[in-house]
């Protein structure tokens, strides 16, 4: 089948999709989006982690026909203009990545978390990232990193509706 | 001739915190890892693989798959190249219809695309001969044999004195058995190859520890000079031992990839056919003897230890090695006893020997201290070996005792209540436990680093080492830029293929040593040449090469890691559930290179010593021979939501007979002790001594 | 393979009435790890995500009707505060990424004995609402299950909603796994007061061949609670009454040893959680009786 629908903002089209295909399996191999990595393909290890229509998804469970006339969004797409987005800066800081397989997904679902709040307790990133395995780093350091890219989103937040009070 | 002291690198770039290096390209997806290189036109491998546990396969019909449109070629013994006899019985596959295990490759389907191949697998019929399999595990088997050396190169076993005897005579004695479960790797990314044959040369794009290890066992195979094997790997989703040696789906895949010459072949495994093909940590029973006069100083220590192996191909973990060192007494013992099974192939998981061999040794310290009197950390401190107890070789540096008092002095120790069960909050029963850690350090021998400056002033830096997860692209060029004296952003270092000159794998956390090493030799016959150009870099530019240093020292001195854990462990009094809201690791590992990759290493060990601890094991049915748990739904590995407070730090530890760098290699020292640490302080919580991991609720009910 | 991606629920049954044997798959969690694993390829997929109805919810009669689609995260957000129960038990449900995409019409259609959402449909007596072409049935939630991983649906027919009662008393759920997330139950239980009806509901999962209630356990407690006037004027429980509550909940269990945990163990922990959550429960219904249910039932 064909399928159609936006990844990180662009309309893609794949030809010949086998209809048990999984969204992972389009990104990576017909669309060559690579950056979300297959690890399980069970949905228990959050390497796969992508946005469907805002929401995190582990792309894996996704059906490919699922995904039509819906936005896809990924680790490719977290980049802000030429540079690193908040997220992936706060990772490479912290030293949040080792192996780097489970870093996209990581990526994903930080962004979703500091999107929604603010001001994440301890308790909290721990649970939202509680789907996304990592056998390197201990955590310790993701822990860290989403600190500081939650403390980076607010400020600029602040920023921002400090300029426009102004 | 110089001295250690004078020989040793002087510190500048080596000790920061420099930013990983290659964080960028991981944090926008675009490393490319094994599969992932851009290839043209690529075939697609489905694997074959053994229903049974025993037996030989005497028919395989492959014709339905054949007739699939899209199929390339359908791979049996019945068309597989013929393999050189090298003696290793796991990577010969393909060679006659026997299985040795279930699981065990017996062909695989070539197709256009992974599904296509996949189904076209399905259709192939086996018939098989089933002999009677063989797979459990136990103490009591009246075939266990004796291993001519453990891994990799130690000896068997070892004995000192009278064990006996000093144990009948002791004061106070304990004699226990600890058991730890099989266990799986599971590094984040599955084993994965390209292979490509063109002109009769392999290319492999593989998911390994080491570019020169997987060319070393492949080429033979093959039997193609080894540089007709080409190797590439620049990033590497981790590894923790499996991807040491290459197991059967590289061979699988050149194979594969031989029937479709120019063709590129994909083979990536799922993550259920790495339970049955990459290896894993074997199951161990350790029996510990200790005896100890009434002041609780040791006179005794034996560990004999029982393990399985492969009947396919022999690997005997070294579970007894830690024992030779850890602690004085003038009367020991050590032995390592193995079953040979119809199981998989036992491979490396991080710290093999070692991660094991700290557990039960490492309880019973606390079981013993507890019935000498003493608190744990004197009654280690009371048998701290004044030179390395079996060698007798003094030690280069050991600081055991040092961080014992340093994270005592951290954790809060000093007012412990020694009495289990006392502690509550809530329905929760708390504890503390302690447990050493250590790791020797090795050093690989047959790495190679060039270097070549150029007028524009750069320095290519070129080894063909590899970056498991660990940090090498960038420890590397901080060594460098430390030993050519420069910045690291006038540093280009290129690691990660056989283009490169030769180089030990990623294991036994001899990376930074076995690749440093030469990088620094390299560095300063590079500089003397600078010297002899008065300075400048001539327009043809100037290179250097050297090799692995020798090291008088090895010989003169014994050289290991050592760290003391801490933790803290709540244990559910009414449902056994357990809990580690703490945990804290003081070591004592020479130089660290990069304080940022170096903390996360070690903290990423402890946090895999927890998952031992309270979930890892791979249950193995014993009626046909496979891992029921054969994923990570039900293998479980620690979430971030199993982490509590974890606290990594290191004595500033100065050792200058190691290596030029003064590190001693962080990979694994981590996972040693961190079971036994967890298991010592959930004895403590409940008073219910726990001696077989991992830590399930039920073992906790009275 | 055929996909097929109806866009309103009449189409959906219409498409499931042409291909009774059409996988339905909606968050993907049980059905794509199935075809992933290579364990089944079915000859056509329904795709129930383009029904937006499906993934909504609404209130008639006293009663909520919540839609199969409603991913998990949306009931926990949306629902969390009336039906407190299946909340925990939803949090408890995968990760982040699971609870985005999965369904409680997924969680009854797997039938899993370890289904996490399933206990607390027992304990509130929720029906499950099936539909075909033919027609529509209202099931018990306990008759929806028929074995393992065994449901009552027709080959036609497809789940549409859970019918469930906003909670009028104190509910709990509670969960015993070897990791803190992405665990699969090694045993449930939930609990739930029903002051109105002066009856107390329980659901098991993981202790048999499917979820189940223990009923002798149910009926123990709501006597004893109605014979002393509890429920007007609550005290607190007997350590008896406590201790034979869990002692009938672990009786009603017939648990099997499998890889997570053993039959004992089960055993044992269901009575622990029985007595623990009968706690939670009656000390929130002795502080505030009304807190969690309809004012009219204070």
């Amino acid at each position: 089948m064909r399928l159609s629908f936006t990844v990180n903002g662009r309309q893609c089209e794949a030809d010949d999709v086998w209809e048990g295909e999984s969204l992972l399996y389009v990104l990576r191999e017909r669309l060559g989006l690579p950056g979300s990595k297959n690890a399980c393909e069970q949905g228990e290890c959050g390497s796969c982690t992508v946005y469907l229509d805002g929401v995190p998804a582990c792309a894996c469970l996704v059906a490919a026909g699922q995904a039509a006339g819906r936005e896809v969004g990924t680790v490719e797409g977290l980049a802000e203009g030429d540079g690193l987005g908040a997220v992936q800066e706060s990772f490479v800081e912290a030293g949040a990545v080792q192996c780097g397989f489970c870093t996209p997904g990581l990526l994903v679902a930080t962004d979703d978390l500091v999107n929604r709040v603010p001001h994440p307790s301890d308790a909290e990133i721990r649970e939202s990232l509680a789907g996304n395995l990592c056998r390197c780093t201990g955590y310790e350091k993701i822990m860290d990193a989403v600190r500081l890219a939650a403390d980076r989103r607010a400020s600029s937040e602040a920023s921002r509706s400090g300029k426009t009070d102004a | 001739m110089t001295t250690a002291e004078e020989s040793m690198l002087r510190a500048n770039a080596i000790g920061t915190p420099l930013t990983r290096l290659d964080g960028t390209e991981k944090v926008t997806g675009t490393a490319p890892y094994a599969v992932e290189h851009p290839v043209d036109s690529p075939a697609h491998l489905h694997p074959l693989q053994a229903a049974i546990a025993l037996g030989r396969a005497t028919g395989i019909d492959t014709s339905a798959a054949e007739a699939e449109p899209g199929v390339l070629a359908v791979l049996t013994h019945a068309n597989a190249p013929r393999l050189a006899s090298t003696g290793n019985g796991e990577l010969e596959i393909l060679q006659s219809g026997e299985v040795g295990y279930r699981g065990q490759f017996l062909g695989g389907v070539i197709a256009e695309t992974p599904e296509i191949a996949r189904r076209a697998a399905d259709l192939i019929r086996v018939h098989y001969e089933r002999y009677e399999h063989d797979v459990e595990l136990r103490a009591d088997r009246d075939d266990l044999y004796k291993p001519e050396q453990v891994n990799p190169a130690f000896d068997t076993d070892t004995a000192q004195g009278d064990a006996d005897g000093a144990l009948a005579s002791a004061a106070v004695t304990l004699d226990a058995t600890y058991s730890t479960p099989m266990e799986h790797n599971n590094p984040m990314e599955p084993h994965a190859t390209i292979a490509c044959w063109t002109d009769g040369e392999l290319t492999l794009h593989d998911s390994t520890q080491g570019v020169y290890w997987t060319q070393a066992a492949v080429a033979p195979l093959f039997e193609l000079d080894q540089q007709q094997v080409r190797v590439i790997s620049p990033h590497v989703g981790g590894g923790f031992g499996s991807k040491g040696i290459p197991h059967p789906n590289v061979v699988l895949a050149a194979m594969a990839a031989r029937l479709v010459p120019g063709r590129p072949v994909k083979f990536p495994l799922t993550r259920q056919q790495m339970f049955s093909v990459v290896g894993y940590r074997t199951p161990t029973i350790q029996h510990v003897r200790l005896g100890a006069d009434e002041q609780g100083r040791l006179s005794a220590i034996t560990l004999d230890v029982v393990e399985q192996t492969a009947k396919v191909k022999e690997f005997a973990e070294q579970t007894a090695i830690p024992t030779r060192t850890m602690y004085a007494a003038p009367h020991r013992r050590t032995s390592h006893r193995l079953a040979a099974l119809d199981t998989p192939v036992p491979t490396w998981m991080r710290a093999p020997g070692e991660c094991p061999g700290m557990f039960g040794p490492e309880v019973a310290m606390d079981e013993m201290a507890l019935a000498c009197g003493l608190d744990p950390i004197e009654f280690r401190v009371r048998n701290e070996p004044e030179t390395d107890p079996e060698s007798g070789l003094p030690f280069s540096s050991r600081n055991l005792v040092a961080c014992l008092r340093e994270g005592a002095r951290r954790f809060g120790w000093h007012d412990r209540d020694p009495r289990p069960g006392t502690r509550r909050h809530g329905e929760w029963l708390v504890g503390t436990g302690v447990a050493a850690s250590t790791y020797p350090v090795f050093a690989m021998p047959g790495s190679q680093a060039t270097i070549r400056a150029t007028p524009d002033g750069r320095y290519a830096v070129r080894i063909g080492a590899v970056d498991i997860g660990t940090g090498t692209w960038t420890a590397l060029t901080q060594i460098a830029a430390d030993a050519l004296e420069v910045s690291v952003g006038e540093v280009d270092l290129e690691i990660g293929s056989t283009t490169l000159p030769t180089a030990s794998g990623a294991g036994g956390s001899s990376g930074i040593n076995s690749w440093g090493s030469p990088i620094v030799a390299a560095a300063r016959t590079l500089r003397a040449r600078l010297d002899e150009h008065g300075g400048t870099v001539p327009a043809e530019g100037v290179e250097a090469t050297e090799g692995m240093p020798d090291n008088p020292h090895t010989s003169q001195y014994a050289m290991h890691s050592f760290g003391a854990q801490f933790a803290e462990v709540w244990v559910n009094a009414d449902t056994g559930e357990v809990s580690v809201p703490r945990l804290l690791g003081i070591f004592a590992a020479g130089r660290i290179i990069n304080a940022r990759t170096g903390r996360s290493q070690l903290l990423g060990g402890m946090t895999m010593g927890l998952s031992m601890a309270l979930h890892e094991e791979s249950v193995l049915d014993p009626r046909f021979g496979h891992v029921v748990n054969h994923d990570l739904a039900e293998y479980h590995i620690a979430t971030n939501a199993d982490v509590g407070s974890l606290e990594v730090d290191w004595l500033d530890e100065h050792d200058p007979y190691v290596n030029p760098m003064g590190s001693k290699g962080i990979g694994e020292l981590g996972i040693t002790g961190t079971a036994a640490a967890i298991t010592n302080a959930a004895y403590h919580a409940t008073g219910i001594r726990v001696r077989e991991l991992p830590l399930h609720p039920d073992k906790f009910l009275r | 393979m055929d996909f097929l991606r109806p866009t309103s629920w009449r189409d959906a049954l219409e498409a499931k009435a042409h291909h009774p044997d059409a996988t339905p798959i909606a968050g993907g969690t049980d059905v794509m790890v199935e075809i992933n694993f290579d364990h089944r390829r079915p000859t056509s997929l329904l795709d129930l995500t383009g029904i937006d109805e499906l993934a909504s919810w609404s209130e008639h009669g006293g009663k909520l009707r919540i839609g199969a689609g409603l991913p998990y995260t949306r009931l926990i957000d949306e629902l969390g505060d009336r039906l407190p129960g299946l909340a925990i038990a939803a949090r408890t449900v995968g990760s982040p990424q699971i609870r985005n995409r999965g369904t409680l019409g997924g969680n009854l259609a797997s039938a899993s004995p370890a289904g996490d959402g399933h206990p607390p449909l027992l304990a509130s007596g929720a029906e499950v609402e099936v539909e075909s072409v033919r027609g529509t049935r209202l099931l018990p939630v306990e008759e929806f299950f028929t074995g393992v991983k065994r449901h009552a649906l027709a080959s036609d027919e497809l789940i549409s909603a859970v019918h469930i009662a906003p909670a009028t008393g104190a509910q709990q759920f509670s969960k015993i796994g070897t990791r803190n997330a992405m665990v699969i139950a090694v045993c449930t239980f939930a609990i739930a007061l029903h002051p109105e009806r002066q009856r107390v509901g329980t659901g098991l999962g993981s202790a048999a061949p499917t979820p189940l209630r223990a009923i002798e356990a149910e009926e123990f407690l709501s006597g004893e609670l109605a014979d002393s006037g509890q429920w007007d004027s609550p005290r607190p429980l007997d350590d008896s009454v406590v201790r034979q509550f869990g002692d009938l909940v672990a009786r009603a269990a017939s648990p099997i040893d499998d890889v997570r945990s053993t039959a004992d163990y089960r055993t044992h922990a269901l009575g622990v959680m029985a007595r623990r959550t009968l706690g939670w429960v009656w000390d929130e219904y002795r502080n505030h009786p009304s807190s969690t249910g309809r004012p009219e039932c204070a």
